[in-house]
């Protein structure tokens, strides 16, 4: 009997565990004043064991996976786990240690404490709004150092004993746009690390910290079984890909190279030789390029594994300091997730061919980060938009590609609604529609990306913009055609018009101008000459394709009227 | 004489209750798609109840959400605001299926060549930016005309703030094609968030026509029988309406017969003096939960069709009970996953084939098959003749072997994953949204809530569960007590401190006469009808409201500060701090109408007078939690009048359900027949 008591309760406790890194995640979502945190659900947050080891980790973004136990790794290296004591908490946003991505992701952690002894720690890292810097929302797009970001963190005590250090929220209370939503993130952060640690310590009370601890193993080496189980089912080789990610800012070209191996029990993402790291801020450090990487690396392994770092022990990330993706201090990091999400888009397409149940062609990439700052144009009171764009994703073996989505760093992240954005922020929607250019055709078709207009109500607003991939389209696969671009346009109030472009930063809008911003379409999957006749016409009759490109990429010819469709016999 | 006809996935329930001396008739009888009113006919029939004699009839179906799962509504058209057809396509751009990079976006119900633009623009204050264009809108009919669609729905930008260019746009149409169904968005809601709305609209006229015809059907059917009474459908709000407004808004129909059993329990309560209760309901499936407070059934416009952990599903804004539904039943399936560790659900056997037990077919071990192993349930119980041999080698193969444990402890782990499950669900409910189960009763139902409410309710510290008289048709019981009931939200953001009392109570006032109007259409006195005021509010800043019961209205400038408080209490419950120098607005106004519809009484059982050793069936070893087996009495409960107790461990068996009381625990017997389980006084 006892033995099926241990087996069970384990089981139960671990999933005890993934209850508790979830309830921390929503709670802290609903309590956060940031519509970045809110609505974006743009941060973490996780549970990890007495060595910091990942446990579970709630995310609303691909992106922060597996950033939280470096970064409670990076902060016991530097204090040592002596001298942390219960009800200590610590601030870290320093791009280049552990769990960096770029200072507006501001993390948090703190140990717990069962019987004087450390039993786990928890984590959490969430972009505020603004942490200072030179531009509203701190982040930019023509930063050279790290030093006009904001505050950098590199691991600071913000909780001594259970003591608010009233010092340091002075500091960021003087250097911060948004004090009010910034205190309120700061207490929000905090309530759920000691929401997750009343938690844990009823479970050591309900179970014995011996069975927590045991179940905590069990919950690591369960993930490195199934890993490691699918890896071996997996073809073992070395594969490799190479692409040029837009630019720097200054019309050099850069380039992303991974060499990937798998073997029996690794999984070996190599990319030594990308390119040395630039001065537009569109480095990453080596932790997020990690969770570029694990993205990937996930979908191929289980895309509904719990989250830890059992999971992850058969990976290795291999790169070189001081280069793009693994820059050195002061290297500008504000945009780090273009050179991140490239780093995925490389070793996704490297891997598409080799798993296509997993794998579709190119998608839209880039989170396609807007920031717009103004004041509100009944009101007067400012405003502050900081959100992602949505776009097309690229087709696969079964399917056509999905339309207007976020990019693969984003998530379980929501669109503002037009109806709350024109009520908060001093603008008028004017269209939010699909992009529908026809590209990305194939036996599958590449999912369309949006239009969204913004007209300015106000004069003096700033907006800044990031679109990556705006000069290289989302990839095709399988015989598949390349999808299409980022971009974005001004139209002036007074009839001028400027761009396509695709990054900007702090172009001045006034009343009545018009930002439009459009995401491309995906890649395209398999022969277009092969898609299914009746889906040719039903593109057709839905407006996704016009007649002329059925002709002339599908080889199909639609009736405009009764959407008949016949296929041109090849000649 | 009033009756309810619940229709659920396999059978379809009868409860009927004579007002006069509270008698009341249970029946059972086969579900019988896709013409459901047969069904509804055949039980009747079952019943031998006259329906001549019936004066109320109310009526739950799971028509509306079959049509919508299964995708048989009308071709439906959509007109939207110039430059926005596609929000309803585009949705919210989010991917809960994290890592899966071939995820399945939900596809729109309405395909986009039938989604048609009209100019015309409100602006967030509902003030015309630019005039409705009504050659869009003829060019816009004259082609549904040619599609031939059947249904049209119309949601404009902004127009929770103005609806005039709604009801221009649906004037318009009627004038043109009086026969088309129409839904405008301020009908159904008048809350913000342009996709939610359009998403809601979306599947309202989408279901129409077949609400429509099958309302229309039944009634028919009903009359044919010589029914002449007044009939009623169940709403997702924990209340019904007439079927005449039902078909015009159908999508409020969708959770029809689960908030029934939720709001059955909230009626109970108020019988047997319990205000804060948890429901808890284990049918063959799922596990439900929802959480009664002070009284009073929670709502949410949260609520998504087809949503699950990795897939976004559709919204629908209108009013739902809150519940939390899990995938864990009496049939849910146990397996081991790739890491080895052992699950339950949510894979259900089903109906069929079933558990190993009901001998159909079922070769996978259930919830159901534990529970016999452990001796919670009796082989003698079962309408077949159980093959112990099969469900223990089921249970060995699939469970045992892997976990290598013989067949009793392989149950016993099925049993406690289960309840572990159910827990997790129960503590959703409760402790993180701020609830304290120890202030809390619980009301167990459907056929397995009785079997595991004694062990969850020890884990959780609840103090008192009540099992009804008829646990497994408890739903349809429910249905019987309830009342009409609206409801009306609508967005109008503004700063507590600073709105206008005139405003606010304009806004009540404009609601209030919505309200006298569809309640006197369907023929109740406006000085009967009951009405509840809500408003949701937030911290300036914040996103997430908190709902908020408003004091009196008309409001005084005085009763703000009463509001404000009761928001901060609200908020502290909710996420475990108040922010008392943050400014609070009111995003929402909620007005609740209830028809003041009077109730049956319940009828009360004969007391015990004889030794309750008459009612007992047997003595059988149970395998229970910690204590494990002990030789345990049971009863028959049929047979036990008011006022019987006894303690634990005790099971009290009946058709179809059978009740577990631990060791430490007491029951008894109250007047209605209800078993009340308390833990013994430490």
């Amino acid at each position: 009997m006892t033995k099926i008591i241990n087996s069970v309760t384990l089981d139960i406790v671990k999933d005890s565990l993934i209850a508790i890194g979830n309830e921390v995640f929503y709670s802290f979502a609903r309590t956060s004043m940031s519509p970045i945190i809110y609505e974006t659900l743009d941060y973490a947050c996780g549970i990890a064991d007495s060595d910091g080891h990942l446990l579970t980790q709630g995310n609303g973004a691909c992106g922060f996976i597996g950033l939280i136990s470096p970064m409670i790794q990076a902060v016991i290296d530097k204090f040592g786990k002596e001298n942390i004591k219960p009800g200590d908490v610590y601030m870290i946003n320093d791009p280049y240690m552990g769990g960096g991505s770029h200072l507006s992701d501001i993390g948090m952690m703190m140990p717990v404490f069962y019987n004087g002894e450390i039993i786990a720690f928890l984590g959490n890292k969430a972009h505020w709004s603004d942490v200072g810097g030179m531009a509203a929302g701190s982040f930019t797009t023509d930063s050279t150092e790290v030093f006009q970001e904001g505050l950098r963190f590199s691991g600071v005590k913000l909780m001594d004993s259970g003591e608010i250090c009233q010092p340091i929220v002075d500091m960021i209370k003087s250097n911060v746009r948004f004090p009010v939503a910034a205190e309120g993130d700061m207490w929000g952060q905090i309530a759920s690390l000691r929401t997750g640690s009343k938690r844990i310590i009823e479970l050591c009370e309900k179970y014995e910290a011996g069975t927590v601890r045991e179940s905590m193993r069990r919950l690591l080496d369960q993930g490195e079984i199934v890993a490691r189980k699918r890896l071996s089912e997996c073809a073992n080789g070395t594969w490799e890909m190479e692409e040029y990610m837009d630019d720097d800012g200054y019309g050099n070209p850069v380039l992303i190279k991974v060499k990937v191996t798998i073997t029996d029990d690794e999984f070996i993402a190599d990319y030594s030789g990308s390119s040395p790291q630039v001065v537009s801020p569109i480095n990453t450090g080596y932790t997020s390029l990690c969770a570029g990487a694990k993205i990937v690396y996930m979908s191929i392994i289980d895309p509904e594994l719990v989250i830890n770092d059992g999971v992850f022990r058969p990976l290795r990330v291999i790169t070189e300091p001081g280069s793009i993706l693994e820059c050195n201090a002061p290297a500008p990091t504000s945009c780090y997730f273009e050179s991140m999400l490239y780093a995925a888009d490389v070793l996704w397409k490297a891997m598409a061919p080799v798993f296509p149940e997993y794998l579709g062609a190119g998608h839209m990439l880039s989170v396609c980060a807007v920031v717009l700052a103004g004041n509100h144009q009944d009101t007067g009171v400012p405003f502050l938009i900081v959100e992602p764009t949505g776009g097309g994703w690229g087709a696969s073996a079964a399917k056509d590609g999905e339309v207007g989505q976020f990019c693969v760093g984003d998530g379980e992240t929501y669109n503002v609604p037009v109806e709350m954005a024109e009520t908060r922020y001093g603008i008028m929607i004017d269209e939010y529609s699909l992009h529908t250019d026809g590209a990305g055709c194939g036996r599958f078709r590449g999912g369309s990306g949006s239009v969204r207009k913004y007209r300015a109500m106000s004069d003096n607003q700033s907006f800044t913009a990031s679109f990556g991939r705006n000069k290289y389209p989302a990839w095709g696969t399988a015989g598949g055609k390349d999808g299409s671009y980022n971009y974005f346009e001004i139209f002036r109030a007074d009839g001028t018009h400027e761009g396509p472009m695709g990054i900007t930063a702090r172009a001045v809008l006034n009343t009545n101008d018009v930002v439009n911003m459009v995401t491309c379409t995906g890649g395209g999957y398999g022969d277009p000459l092969k898609r299914d006749v009746n889906r040719v016409a039903s593109d057709v009759r839905n407006g996704y394709i016009t007649l002329a490109q059925a002709k002339k990429d599908y080889g199909v010819d639609v009736d405009p009227v009764t959407f008949e469709a016949v296929r041109k016999e090849e000649n | 004489m009033r009756i309810a006809t619940d229709i659920g996935g396999t059978f379809t329930d009868l409860v009927s209750i004579d007002e006069n001396n509270g008698c009341m008739v249970n029946q059972k009888s086969h579900t019988t798609p896709p013409n459901f009113e047969h069904g509804v006919l055949d039980v009747i029939k079952k019943s031998e109840l006259s329906p001549k004699s019936i004066d109320t009839f109310i009526h739950g179906t799971t028509t509306i959400i079959n049509a919508l799962t299964e995708r048989k509504g009308g071709k439906t058209g959509l007109i939207t605001t110039k430059g926005f057809r596609d929000v309803l396509e585009i949705a919210r751009c989010n991917r809960p299926d994290l890592f899966n990079l071939v995820f399945h976006k939900p596809e729109p119900f309405i395909p986009r060549y039938l989604r048609q633009e009209v100019a015309g623009r409100m602006t967030y204050k509902g003030k015309e930016a630019e005039p409705l264009n009504i050659e869009d809108i003829n060019a816009a009919v004259t082609y549904f005309k040619e599609q031939e669609v059947e249904s049209i729905g119309i949601c404009y930008i902004n127009s929770y703030a103005n609806d005039e260019h709604e009801h221009k746009t649906a004037e318009i149409i009627r004038s043109l094609w009086p026969e088309v169904f129409i839904t405008t968005s301020s009908t159904v809601t008048r809350e913000w968030r342009e996709f939610e709305r359009t998403s809601t609209v979306a599947l309202n006229s989408y279901v129409m026509p077949t609400a429509s015809s099958y309302l229309n059907n039944l009634s028919e059917k009903l009359e044919g029988i010589g029914f002449k009474g007044k009939s009623y459908i169940m709403q997702s709000n924990g209340g019904t309406t007439t079927f005449d407004q039902a078909k015009q808004a159908p999508v409020n129909m969708v959770e029809s017969g689960p908030v029934a059993g939720v709001y059955g329990a909230a009626i109970l309560g108020q019988i047997i003096g319990e205000d804060n209760l948890i429901a808890f309901d284990v049918g063959g499936t799922t596990a439900k939960c929802s959480l009664v407070d002070n009284g009073e059934v929670k709502v949410t416009t949260e609520y998504r069709i087809e949503r699950t952990d990795s897939y976004a599903g559709y919204p629908i804004m209108s009013p739902v009970v809150d519940i939390v539904e899990i995938g864990n039943g009496g049939g849910s399936i146990a397996w081991i996953d790739e890491a080895g560790s052992l699950r339950v659900g949510p894979e259900s056997a089903g109906a069929l084939p079933g558990p190993v037990a009901y001998g159909i077919g079922g070769t996978k071990p259930t919830t159901t098959d534990a529970c016999l192993l452990t001796g919670c349930l009796s082989a003698d119980n079962f309408d077949n003749l159980v093959d112990l041999d099969a469900v223990k080698d089921a249970v060995v193969k699939n469970v045992g072997e892997p976990l290598g444990l013989n067949a009793n402890e392989a149950a016993m782990g099925i049993i406690r994953v289960a309840e572990s499950n159910m827990y997790n669900a129960l503590k959703l409910i409760s402790i993180r949204r701020g609830y304290d189960p120890r202030e809390f009763t619980m009301v167990a139902f459907g056929g397995g809530g009785p079997m595991h409410c004694a062990s969850l309710a020890r884990e959780l510290n609840i103090k008192k569960i009540v099992v009804p008289v008829a646990a497994s048709v408890f739903a349809a019981w429910g249905m019987l007590m309830t009342d009409l009931r609206h409801d009306y939200i609508r967005t109008h953001i503004s700063p507590l401190a600073e709105a206008p009392v005139k405003e606010i109570n304009d806004i009540w006032q404009g609601m209030q006469e919505q309200a006298e109007k569809q309640f006197s259409d369907e023929g109740i006195p406006v000085a009967q009808m009951i009405c509840q005021y809500y408003v949701d509010m937030r911290y300036i800043g914040q996103e997430h409201t908190v709902k908020v019961s408003v004091p009196t209205v008309p409001l005084k400038e005085e009763d703000k500060e009463v509001i404000k408080q009761r928001f901060h209490e609200a908020h502290e419950q909710a996420y475990t701090f108040r922010l008392p120098n943050s400014g609070v607005e009111i995003v929402n106004y909620h007005f609740v109408g209830n028809g003041g519809l009077t109730r049956p009484k319940l009828q009360k059982i004969s007391p015990q007078t004889s030794d309750t050793e008459d009612a007992k069936i047997s003595v059988r070893p149970v395998c229970f939690n910690e204590s494990g087996w002990l030789d345990t009495p049971v009863y028959n409960r049929s047979k036990l009048g008011s006022g019987a107790k006894f303690s634990g461990p005790v099971v009290i068996e009946e058709k179809s359900s059978s009740t577990v009381i631990y060791p430490g625990q007491n029951v008894n017997v109250d007047q209605y027949g209800n078993l009340i389980i308390t833990e013994e006084a430490e």
